[in-house]
């Protein structure tokens, strides 16, 4: 819904701990009108130049908190606010090569009002310095 | 009759400025201030940084911008998220408490009414009209299009309000439900993704169709989902699309004709007839123009409406349109709130 402003471009870098690169990660902004708590994104997919990655290696950091998508699922005392950046890591040895890359994400979201779960998905070309 | 119609906006109508950052919350009041309204309408959910916990520091800012910009708090806009977990919903005494919990936070604002959906269950609601009432907070069940007053789905809530006898709960209409055209930033933004003229024809020429001949209205099911088909079966949705299909009509002609459905005309005189139980309303605009017309809603005449019902409240402009330009252009939703707020005023004070 607000796809064109989904990313943060300065927020795509390889992700390293202790000297090791164990993936890469991104900053992005909620799909939606209003902030939720954690236990309402259902899922977080994304797709880079194509490649898919396991639910298991993505991680979700919020305020400091890092969390999988399973342990989300039960999270209520944070939310997501509206318009607020929040960190996505995927775990990836080496991370991604340098240079241009293409991004896919989506947000799997459901406001419990609504009779469908909204798919929202942003797509922007990126560079790995 | 006797009536005070107070305008009021919606802070939801400045969503894609805020998202960007370039306003935050006091720069929404402040803009309201400037369009001569009075009345401020708040979803905590998408501007209160520390929701649902309402700090000292927050209600001191709240209540001082209030006085600095002259306004008044009108309506809180709730959302009970009573599937918090995936794997249940929240049992009835879990959402009266969530409910109980937004019904406090509106009433220490200072808001007379409480936006709920109309996804609430009634006995949720029954069951919060004791806070309601030790709040003075009114809880309102928002007519949203494809709902309408007058109908199968409303008498649902009206026998509650009967049968209780409260004062502590009606009704706010949407005016998604005087809606006479599709907008025309709808039709654009279906031209940009490639829905074909002829398709786009027909659509307009079926919801022209509808209005004129009137909607059949939509029943009270507890499901609304089932609720929602019969309403779309009974308007002709499907033989719509079947049309749509034989004219090899693509996804965005399917889903402008789907988004259709989302508008309703319903005759103001719906406003005359339920006045006693009205306490706020969506003043929703898609796109309001230079000469202060709204593509799709004839202001002057639902306004008249509300005039000789003797309406005593507020209409808050709730600016919708960003979502059918945001893919394509910037957003100004200040201007458009501006005009819509110089729109409304023409046709109360005219």
């Amino acid at each position: 819904m607000f796809a064109r402003h989904m990313f943060n471009p300065e927020g795509f870098k390889n992700t390293v701990v202790d000297g090791k690169t164990v993936g890469f990660q991104f900053d992005f902004k909620i799909q939606y009108y209003r902030g939720v708590t954690l236990s309402i994104i259902r899922n977080i997919e994304v797709w880079v130049d194509g490649e898919g990655f396991n639910r298991e290696d993505i991680r979700f950091t919020l305020e400091g908190e890092t969390f999988t998508l399973e342990e989300m699922r039960t999270v209520i005392d944070y939310r997501w606010k509206f318009g607020q950046w929040a960190t996505v890591t995927v775990l990836k040895d080496g991370g991604l090569s340098k240079g241009p890359h293409h991004i896919k994400c989506t947000q799997t979201i459901a406001p419990s009002y609504m009779p469908h779960i909204l798919v929202n998905s942003g797509e922007y070309d990126f560079v790995i310095e | 009759m006797d009536y005070k119609i107070g305008r009021s906006v919606s802070l939801y109508s400045y969503q894609e400025e805020y998202y960007l950052g370039k306003m935050n919350l006091e720069d929404c009041i402040r803009e309201v201030s400037k369009t001569g309204a009075t009345g401020i309408e708040l979803l905590a959910e998408q501007m209160v940084d520390d929701f649902p916990v309402i700090t000292p520091e927050f209600k001191d800012q709240w209540f001082g911008w209030m006085d600095k910009y002259g306004t008044e708090p009108t309506c809180y806009d709730a959302f009970l998220e009573n599937h918090i977990y995936d794997n249940r919903t929240l049992t009835l005494k879990e959402q009266i408490k969530m409910m109980e919990r937004d019904i406090k936070i509106a009433g220490e604002l200072g808001f007379k009414t409480l936006r709920t959906l109309v996804s609430t269950p009634m006995d949720v609601i029954e069951g919060s009209l004791g806070c309601a009432e030790a709040n003075n907070v009114k809880i309102c069940i928002e007519v949203h299009s494809p709902f309408s007053l007058n109908s199968g789905w409303a008498d649902g809530y009206m026998n509650m309000i009967l049968k209780t006898g409260t004062k502590y709960f009606g009704f706010m209409p949407d005016w998604g439900i005087f809606a006479k055209r599709i907008p025309d930033v709808a039709r654009d933004q279906a031209r940009r993704k490639g829905a074909h003229e002829e398709c786009i024809k027909l659509v307009d020429d079926e919801f022209a169709k509808r209005c004129e001949r009137g909607f059949v209205k939509i029943k009270y099911d507890l499901n609304l989902g089932k609720a929602n088909m019969e309403f779309m079966k009974a308007n002709g949705f499907f033989d719509m699309m079947e049309k749509i299909e034989k004219m090899n009509g693509n996804e965005a002609d399917k889903a402008y004709a789907g988004d259709s459905f989302t508008y309703t005309w319903n005759d103001p005189q719906d406003i005359i007839d339920n006045i006693q139980y009205i306490y706020h309303t969506h003043a929703k605009c898609y796109n309001t123009h230079e000469d202060y017309t709204e593509t799709s809603i004839p202001i002057p005449e639902v306004i008249e409406a509300y005039k000789k019902a003797g309406y005593h409240g507020f209409v808050s402009t709730e600016y919708e349109g960003n979502r059918l330009i945001n893919d394509a252009f910037d957003v100004d939703s200040v201007e458009q709130v501006r005009r819509h707020q110089e729109a409304l005023r023409r046709a109360i004070e005219g």
